[in-house]
């Protein structure tokens, strides 16, 4: 995951000072498995092991949630967001809610 | 008209008359709520609510308690059905949005809320839970929630910010 | 370390499309996928059916279970109407069905063919009829669909449907939009098969009374009293606009020189 400001999940930025901060910041998205994908993986859990469509799937959603997240921070003055929490919730059937967020600061 | 065709008419009707109507009082209610969210977030700006697990530098704290705010929540008919629709397909299922968005933000009012009213100025390590909740029919149907939780530490200072 | 009170862009967090434009592409775009998906399941259903011999459907469906329907099982009727079936049948030698006439209560006037041989015939219709001529049409429309086997190719598009509509039973509105849609759509499909019914019910009227004559007054009266009666709805929701058939069936006794005057028969005793 590559972000155009810095992000961690400690509370502090190796190397740099915190001079400010602003508030909290989240981002979400919310994505469905289409039964193309819902039928490979219903295959591949007959003989275990990783199933890849929704590896992707989540990998994809995580990375947008991630991406408004940042996008909230841009839009506070930020270049850093600080303790980066993942979330991952079923809302649906077949829906899951990718959930990221953390602080928004300002660093030197 | 035959009553065998009104029937169907009626059965065509219904769900289309509740499909415009949950539509209509539904976009209603959310445009409502969000500008509702926005003057009330316009209110506690001032209020620091952070995910720092510790004192920001230079704050010293003289008491602390936990907060907590939550809400429960669920889709409009319409956004249900075209959210079970989405399920067939796939891809970003964009009716729940705004709705997990307002429920967030009204999670996380309703923790700082609880915190200005007992007095402390600013809450640390906010944590923010999801979960759904099962309905209450064991075949999947019936009514089901999504619950959103907001906690944290809430300090009072000793110096508190003007 | 200084806070700034700040708070982020609203809407980031919810996409700008309109919903109504998200539904519209996903209940057009869904409903073109199941109405193919319908189509050529039918399709499918229909070939398959119709490679099983009417032979075999004769034996598997001869022992067909009738407590599940609602028929009078010793009326009277039965023994005229089960008597001119098989007078009609025997014009069509090469049938491989042995019919079987049940009587169903009922006011609507309605006649059905189902698998196996088995005719079912409402009161309502009995009721309605006025000469021999008239109730041999019908019949013989019935044993048009058997010889064009439409009856199988209808449970077909039934069970298609059945299944269809339990695949997608997970949410109640699309269920009852699901069963709404394909009942019209069975039932348009059906048009073409009825009027070919017709025209070898009629073929079967000619060889047994030797006229046409009087053969078609009874869809004349119901033309005549389609409107505002109910109990005719349900013939002609399964069956094809009367003004239509009439004169289908003219045209046809014309083309073949079929003689349109005579007497028209009694009916049986059993039956006036």
């Amino acid at each position: 995951m590559q972000f155009p400001i810095i992000v961690t999940n400690t509370e502090t930025v190796p190397g740099r000072q915190i001079v400010e901060f602003y508030g909290v910041v989240t981002g979400n998205s919310v994505r469905a498995k289409h039964v193309g994908r819902d039928i490979m993986a219903g295959l591949k859990n007959l003989v275990g092991g990783e199933l890849k469509g929704y590896t992707e799937l989540l990998q994809e959603s995580r990375q947008e949630a991630a991406g408004r997240m940042v996008e909230q921070a841009q839009s506070m003055g930020a270049n850093a967001v600080v303790n980066l929490r993942f979330a991952t919730s079923s809302i649906a059937q077949g829906a899951a809610e990718l959930f990221a967020y953390g602080t928004a600061v300002r660093v030197e | 008209m035959s009553p065998e065709s009104i029937e169907v008419l009626i059965s065509l009707l219904f769900p289309l008359v509740l499909l415009i109507g949950t539509y209509l009082i539904g976009t209603l209610l959310e445009r409502r709520h969000f500008t509702d969210l926005r003057a009330r977030e316009e209110h506690f700006r001032g209020f620091p609510a952070i995910t720092f697990e510790n004192l920001p530098a230079g704050w010293e704290a003289t008491s602390s308690d936990v907060v907590q705010g939550s809400v429960v929540v669920s889709l409009d008919y319409f956004k249900r059905f075209i959210a079970a629709l989405r399920a067939l397909v796939g891809g970003r299922v964009k009716s729940y949005e705004p709705l997990l968005d307002r429920a967030r933000r009204e999670a996380n009012l309703r923790m700082i809320e609880d915190a200005t009213s007992r007095g402390f100025h600013a809450v640390i390590n906010v944590r923010l839970e999801t979960s759904r909740m099962a309905s209450a029919r064991g075949d999947g149907k019936g009514t089901a929630g999504i619950e959103i939780l907001a906690y944290g530490t809430a300090i009072r200072l000793a110096s508190p910010p003007s | 370390m200084r806070f700034t009170p700040r708070l982020p862009r609203d809407g980031i967090n919810v996409s700008q499309e309109h919903p109504l434009k998200e539904a519209t592409v996903l209940i057009v775009g869904l409903g073109a996928v199941f109405a193919l998906l319908f189509i050529l399941l039918v399709w499918l259903v229909d070939i398959v059916l119709l490679l099983v011999p009417a032979e075999a459907e004769a034996r598997v469906f001869s022992s067909w279970d009738l407590s599940s329907l609602e028929v009078l099982s010793d009326d009277s009727r039965q023994a005229p109407v089960q008597e001119l079936v098989e007078r009609l049948a025997a014009h069509w030698p090469e049938s491989p069905y042995e019919f079987r006439v049940e009587i169903m209560p009922g006011d609507e006037a309605n006649a059905m063919a189902l698998p196996g041989g088995l005719i079912l015939v409402t009161e309502g219709l009995l009721d309605q009829v006025e000469t021999e001529n008239e109730l041999a049409l019908v019949m013989g429309h019935e044993l048009g669909h058997f010889k064009h086997r439409d009856h199988i190719r209808r449970l077909g598009r039934v069970t298609v449907l059945t299944i269809g509509a339990a695949v997608v039973s997970s949410s109640a509105a699309r269920v009852s939009l699901a069963d709404t849609v394909g009942n019209l759509a069975t039932r348009s499909f059906g048009r073409d098969d009825e009027r070919e019914a017709d025209r070898f019910g009629l073929e079967l009227v000619q060889a047994e009374f030797g006229h046409v004559a009087g053969a078609w007054k009874f869809f004349e009266r119901l033309d005549a009293s389609a409107l505002g009666i109910d109990r005719v709805a349900a013939y002609l929701s399964t069956h094809p606009g009367n003004r239509d058939r009439i004169d289908d069936l003219r045209a046809l006794a014309a083309a073949r020189g079929w003689p349109l005057d005579g007497e028209p028969v009694s009916l049986a005793l059993g039956l006036r």
